[in-house]
């Protein structure tokens, strides 16, 4: 008994817990390269190179929410501000089981993607920069953070 | 059998704090949204395609080193590439008159010289150049007029049209 109750302990404290194993890592920077003083410069969450990436994995059946944390300006230089939005269509997550499809939903609500079949998504982001007219030219930056919650 | 209760006890309790770790995670990744912005382009004409007179039947070609040649100026961004394109017409008008136009020889350079310039045909397909620190980029244009026999004397004149886009 002493010695089943030890193998039990030893057991439980070695096995990761599901909530262990979800992970979500920073794949591709949302890229808008050039974009021209008073010209708005749009990149859809499908585009193959500038769109923004992450992939989330999780075990089978876990249910979690994800969630983006937006900028509303890229800093740049001289502390000059470029503002960027995020449309109703600007986000996509695709699973990783043979046969998925990608769903476009809005980066501004949370999501809880079903990983069934799946146990990965890749969920990839767009948006629109609008410089002004006077807009400084240089370059700007700023941070787009997916957060998943578990549940 | 005590040994055993307290056993329990410790394993019940790591259960516990282990559920509630699972609820408050929050994982999370960051990228970076990026973007460089460029000054506006602008294209200025400079000189005109001048051929000067030329000879019914004798065509005259207007080389881009040679004085007659034309040049169109761009102020671009630093460390940036454009695409030229042109709309280039296919005679000269003097009235109904008309004198062909054609064999286009274009160069761009980073200084206002020939020297050293990067040669390239005009179309309205565009060229682009390279990427290059410049602000400002000189354009040179040359053709050739192929006046026959009978072209009718006059003074003749067409439009050469360049636009310029980032890419």
């Amino acid at each position: 008994m002493r010695f089943q109750l030890l193998v039990l302990l030893s057991a439980l404290a070695a096995a990761p817990s599901a909530a262990a194993q979800v992970s979500i890592t920073g794949i591709r920077d949302l890229t808008f390269g050039p974009v021209i003083v008073g010209i708005p410069s749009s990149v859809g969450p499908s585009h193959p190179t500038k769109s923004g990436r992450f992939r989330i994995t999780a075990p089978l059946s876990s249910k979690v929410q994800i969630r983006f944390t937006l900028p509303d300006a890229l800093a740049g230089p001289g502390g000059a501000q470029l503002p960027i939005s995020f449309g109703s269509n600007d986000a996509m997550a695709i699973g990783s089981a043979p046969g998925s499809t990608p769903i476009t939903f809005n980066p501004k609500a949370t999501r809880n993607p079903q990983f069934q079949p799946s146990t990965a998504y890749d969920v990839f982001i767009g948006g629109t920069v609008t410089p002004a007219g006077n807009q400084q030219p240089g370059s700007y930056a700023a941070t787009i953070t997916l957060t998943i919650t578990n549940f | 059998m005590r040994t055993g209760t307290v056993l329990s006890a410790l394993v019940a309790a790591g259960l516990t704090v282990g559920a509630a770790t699972a609820e408050g995670q929050t994982p999370n990744a960051s990228i970076q949204a990026t973007a460089t912005v460029l000054s506006a382009l602008s294209v200025a004409a400079g000189n005109n395609l001048v051929f000067g007179n030329v000879t019914p039947g004798v065509n005259k070609t207007i080389a881009i080193t040679d004085g007659g040649a034309g040049t169109f100026t761009v102020t671009k961004a630093a460390s940036s590439g454009v695409t030229l394109s042109f709309t280039l017409p296919t005679n000269l008008a003097s009235g109904t008159d008309l004198l062909p136009i054609g064999s286009w020889s274009g160069a761009w350079n980073t200084s206002a010289s020939t020297a050293g310039a990067t040669a390239f045909t005009p179309s309205p397909a565009g060229t682009n150049t390279s990427v290059n620190a410049a602000t400002a980029l000189t354009v040179f244009v040359g053709a050739t007029v192929s006046p026959p026999l009978g072209q009718a004397a006059g003074n003749y004149a067409g439009t050469v049209t360049m636009s310029a886009v980032y890419f």
